[in-house]
């Protein structure tokens, strides 16, 4: 350090006290990652789980980037959507206004589009690696449940923020929502009404969305997702399976001897910067050169035709589409109310399933409590978090049906018997021989260890 | 003198709390209480009642709807009339006392069941009973005289009426769901013709505010 920066520094050090903070944060970047990561790095191939090892500092990243094109759009972009249905509103103007006259602002608005979509993208890839992983053994639960919440965060923001141009697309998917939130079983009304600010879509909403986007899931973001990664500095990173040693013929299975862990600076943060900048790149190419307009300004007296939600929504938009589908197939009518409310109709039934699926996420280091962390050992759940992922993505390909019926030209019954069956039976397939050979080779070794 | 102090060496395991622990229970009770009393404000997180009322006249003959490309684009927003329906199957989305969506059908009177159509008119609310998207008319299925659906793909027969049951408790005659998630037919607005213009009957308006 030279002279003048040392003098600077003592000036802050003496007003601030600053030097046990820089101390404490040089330690902390220095928090320990296993070893075996340093030393795959050496090895290329190990360059293709990159973006699944960190998809996590990817995500990060991109908050960053969305703060910072949030704020920027902020500065022209007005909350109002008072007006004739069918007729553009102020909030419709000022998104047009930014696309076609503010400088650069085409750009901003892309980066924050495609930022928002590579950002979920990213944190679904970071919450499956968690799952199969099982980072969240007794001590990390709470990282596990903020990075869940954090989830829910993320899709919060993006629905809050696809309403904001106040287009046909956006009122609709929120319209979809909306009536969605509201048939939840005796509390739906009045969720609906205080997250809403009414039962159905009006100026009021947008109002109370454009708070949440910009103001309050920020506050609560920071708070959830910086505690997420302070526990992370605080109690290192979760030992991946490269940390342990494969059964050797004698049958002794447990940790890998020697150092294992290495300090994040400078081994962990190459990798970091780098894939940072890989994706900055794709968002910017994606912001640059496919930021989408905004589609014809809401109406709500007409539906487009073709209405959907984003991509990450699809699987429960596919959802509530398949129970409809299943209840006609087998000829079943829910009866009109159960308990005085319609428990059974196709859209609650969709709900609960929804529900249970997130509450079997979020609970998860309570439902597993095995010890053992390798992927390949742990047959019921690895074969179940690939039935999950089966689903997820059979349903969304069910949320397509009258898309995919258009342009095969095939009629929509034949699509939706075809995308119903593969909905029950493509997650099974998937995951049946998975727990077959898994569970097989578990029988195997732990017979050769006794 | 001797008296006294033995009163208070008799009185004195009564005594509960000194001082110190009188002052820490009633600001803590303080804190509480004021922490609580603010939760009230929460209630301010409601809408105001009566926001979503109609305001000053309004008048129940139906508008014409705002789709693009079809026979009634160019009224979109006038008086409905009963000369524009003049042969059977053809319907319009109109719009009622500016807030409600409806779908009005000239239907054959002969094959309706459940309800006798006024003038061979017949109009339903169009706000789909499931997720509130608005169904169309010849406009998805060109060739099926159905009400549909296009977010869940309900589907909704004008010629078959039946009786069904509001989630808040009223009775209404409504169009049969024939497929899809719907959990309930689609009401009818009963009409009345006047002049030659098309209006709905108002009766219980609250059976169409299902959508909020």
């Amino acid at each position: 350090m030279s002279s003048r920066m040392k003098r600077i520094y003592e000036w802050f050090d003496r007003r601030f006290n600053i030097s046990p903070l820089i101390a404490e944060a040089q330690r902390s970047v220095n928090f320990a990652l296993p070893s075996s990561l340093t030393r795959q790095n050496r090895s290329k191939i190990f360059w293709f789980g990159y973006p699944f090892y960190y998809a996590g500092s990817i995500v990060a990243f991109l908050a960053i980037l969305q703060g910072i094109t949030g704020l920027l759009l902020a500065f022209h972009y007005v909350p109002s959507a008072v007006g004739d249905p069918g007729t553009p509103t102020q909030a419709y103007v000022s998104v047009q206004n930014i696309m076609k006259f503010i400088p650069l602002g085409a750009l901003i608005r892309g980066i924050h589009q495609w930022g928002a979509n590579l950002l979920v993208a990213a944190l679904v890839i970071h919450a499956f690696w968690a799952f199969f992983r099982s980072p969240y053994r007794i001590g990390r639960e709470i990282s596990w449940l903020l990075g869940v919440i954090s989830l829910g965060l993320a899709l919060a923001y993006s629905f809050s923020g696809y309403l904001l141009p106040w287009d046909q697309l956006g009122y609709w998917a929120a319209t979809i929502s909306v009536q969605i939130m509201r048939s939840i079983p005796v509390l739906g009304d009045l969720i609906a009404q205080i997250l809403l600010g009414g039962t159905s879509l009006s100026a009021l909403t947008l109002t109370r969305m454009y708070f949440y986007h910009v103001s309050l899931l920020p506050v609560v973001a920071i708070i959830l997702v910086g505690a997420h990664i302070v526990l992370v500095v605080l109690q290192g990173v979760s030992e991946p399976e490269e940390a342990w040693k494969p059964a050797t013929s004698q049958g002794e299975t447990g940790k890998q001897s020697g150092p294992l862990f290495g300090p994040f600076m400078p081994h962990q943060i190459a990798p970091v910067l780098i894939l940072c900048l890989v994706t900055l790149g794709i968002v910017l190419l994606l912001g640059a050169y496919a930021v989408q307009m905004p589609g014809d300004p809401a109406n709500k007296f007409l539906t487009p035709q073709f209405i959907a939600p984003e991509w990450y929504f699809l699987w429960a938009y596919g959802l509530l589409k398949w129970v409809g589908w299943a209840y006609e197939a087998v000829h079943f009518v829910p009866p009109a109310t159960v308990f005085g409310v319609d428990l059974l109709s196709a859209k609650v039934v969709g709900i609960l399933l929804a529900a249970a699926m997130f509450l079997v996420f979020l609970l998860m280091p309570l439902i597993d409590r095995g010890r053992e962390v390798r992927v390949l050992r742990r047959p019921i759940k690895t074969a179940f978090g690939v039935w999950a992922i089966g689903f997820l993505s059979a349903l969304t390909l069910y949320a397509l049906n009258e898309i995919l019926s258009a342009s095969l030209s095939i009629r929509i019954d034949t699509m939706n018997l075809f995308l119903g069956l593969i909905v029950i039976v493509a997650p099974l397939a998937a995951a049946i021989p998975f727990y077959v050979i898994l569970s097989s080779q578990v029988k195997e070794t732990s017979a050769k260890e006794a | 003198m001797t008296e006294k102090t033995s009163d208070r060496v008799e009185k004195k395991p009564r005594i509960r709390m000194d001082r110190r622990r009188f002052v820490q229970t009633v600001v803590s009770l303080g804190i509480v209480g004021t922490l609580v009393s603010f939760l009230s404000l929460l209630v301010s997180l409601l809408p105001s009642a009566g926001a979503g009322e109609e305001l000053g006249n309004v008048d129940n003959v139906f508008k014409y709807g705002p789709e693009k490309g079809t026979w009634y684009s160019d009224r979109s927003g006038t008086d409905v009339k009963l000369e524009d329906f003049d042969q059977v199957g053809k319907g319009a989305s109109v719009i009622w006392r500016g807030r409600f969506p409806a779908i009005l059908i000239r239907v054959d009177e002969s094959k309706v069941q459940g309800a006798t159509p006024t003038s061979g008119l017949i109009a339903f609310a169009s706000s789909c009973t499931h997720l509130c998207c608005i169904s169309t008319w010849h406009l998805d299925r060109p060739n099926e005289d159905v009400l549909f659906c296009r977010c869940h793909d309900g589907v909704f027969d004008p010629y078959n009426i039946v009786k069904d049951v509001m989630l808040n408790g009223t009775e209404y005659l409504g169009a049969k769901v024939i497929a899809g998630p719907p959990p309930r037919a689609a009401p009818i607005i009963p009409i009345e013709i006047t002049d030659g213009k098309v209006a709905g009957v108002v009766g219980d308006l609250g059976l169409y505010d299902y959508c909020g």
